[in-house]
């Protein structure tokens, strides 16, 4: 039986929504299948007032067990670090964060705002929102750079906006059952079973992307959305188009660029009019390259693919 | 028109997304029919432009089959060896 406590902080809930959506395994599987024991969770948990806060005070004390610490919304630290925006169960939940985390085993962070701080951690940042281990790129966030939970590894970070639910439950059930040794964690302290290969990795539209065919406006079913429409898909590292969404689909396969929500710098440019859905450029090539591809071999590879493209790449093939 | 020398705006050449997006703007304003606005607008020339020898064969709204310029605010017939200021790749 592993002891689960779930907090949020600078959130929207859209973890817990994606969360209540996991289906291999689902959350009820969690208790019925793999022994998690939910303590309390924002949407599921039962205790109230008075008896929540003895509840979390017996986490502390270590009264209660606690094996797994989920965090989900970023650490308000306004006004002047204080936390005092984002108050919980009697006090700053910053002042909760820090000492449920010295006490679990496990500490998951999960979502944009819980890994790099996310949308709040927008510049100008008003409510000094961070993430629990990483402040977008920069390692330290609101535990510090050297924090390791209790079983002596760092925050599990789980990004996305939100985080699919299936990543969620999956990496419960590892450190549940005690294979939380098994998991790799990326140098984002990612799970690399889930953020080693990219948005791309079985994108649909990964011929186009090939022949260079773009799609220049929402709505086609042809061509790559990465030239023109701003799709980040050959430079995000996520599962999206191998553990699919709602079992069947994806943003690329429903048309819709990748905005790239799963790295640090999300979201992307501060959203400054006329970033989103629109390629960034210079001199007409994009400022964001695929990883790993440099400006020259790109541009080589472009001519090449132009030249070889098939009369098919360019006419629409899904056709009902 | 091209052949007879028309004579378009090849620059500035806009270097960012709120410079090319400007452009755009310009063509959006010009009457749908307008070829030869267009043309001058997006700066068409029939031959590849710049020290890289950028043509519309590599830009990314080039069609290759249909030899058609695929950029929602163009839409023209167009040649593998020209090239215009709305060159991305």
């Amino acid at each position: 039986m592993a002891n689960l406590l779930w907090l949020q902080g600078g959130a929207c809930s859209g973890n817990t929504m994606s969360f209540l959506n996991a289906e291999e395994p689902s959350a009820c599987d969690l208790v019925t299948d793999f022994g998690i024991n939910v303590l309390w969770h924002p949407s599921l948990g039962m205790e109230l007032g008075d008896n929540l806060q003895q509840m979390l005070r017996d986490c502390i004390s270590g009264k209660i067990k606690l094996d797994i610490f989920v965090f989900e919304g970023s650490v308000v630290q306004a006004p002047d670090g204080t936390g005092e925006w984002n108050r919980f169960a009697g006090r700053a939940m910053k002042d909760w964060v820090q000492e449920l985390s010295d006490v679990s085993d496990f500490v998951v962070a999960l979502g944009d705002c819980a890994t790099w701080g996310g949308i709040p951690a927008t510049a100008p940042n008003p409510s000094e929102s961070v993430g629990l281990q990483f402040l977008k790129r920069d390692h330290g966030g609101f535990l510090g750079k050297g924090f390791k939970s209790k079983a002596g590894l760092p925050v599990i970070n789980i990004p996305g906006c939100p985080a699919h639910p299936d990543w969620v439950t999956q990496i419960l059930v590892g450190v549940a059952t005690g294979h939380a040794g098994d998991v790799a964690l990326d140098e984002f302290q990612r799970p690399k079973t889930f953020f080693q290969s990219f948005t791309q990795t079985g994108c649909t539209r990964n011929m186009h992307f090939a022949y260079k065919v773009s799609a220049t406006e929402f709505g086609q079913r042809k061509g790559c959305l990465f030239y023109d429409l701003g799709c980040r898909g050959p430079m995000t590292h996520s599962p999206c188009n191998r553990i699919l969404w709602n079992r069947q689909s994806s943003k690329t396969r429903a048309g819709m660029p990748c905005m790239g929500c799963t790295e640090p710098e999300f979201p992307f440019f501060d959203l400054a009019p006329g970033t989103v859905f629109k390629t960034q450029t210079v001199m007409g090539v994009p400022k964001d390259l695929p990883e790993g591809v440099d400006k020259k071999g790109y541009i080589k590879l472009t001519g090449a693919a132009k030249t070889a493209a098939p009369q098919w790449a360019e006419e629409d093939m899904f056709v009902v | 028109m091209m052949e007879d020398g028309l004579k378009t705006q090849t620059e500035p050449f806009p270097e960012d997304h709120v410079q090319f997006e400007a452009v755009l703007k310009e063509l959006r304003e010009l009457p749908e029919d307008d070829l030869e606005g267009k043309l001058v607008v997006s700066g068409f020339v029939d031959h590849p432009y710049g020290e890289d020898d950028q043509r519309c064969l590599e830009c990314m709204y080039y069609l290759v089959h249909r030899k058609w310029c695929d950029l929602p605010e163009l839409a023209v017939p167009v040649e593998p060896e020209w090239w215009c200021r709305l060159w991305r790749i």
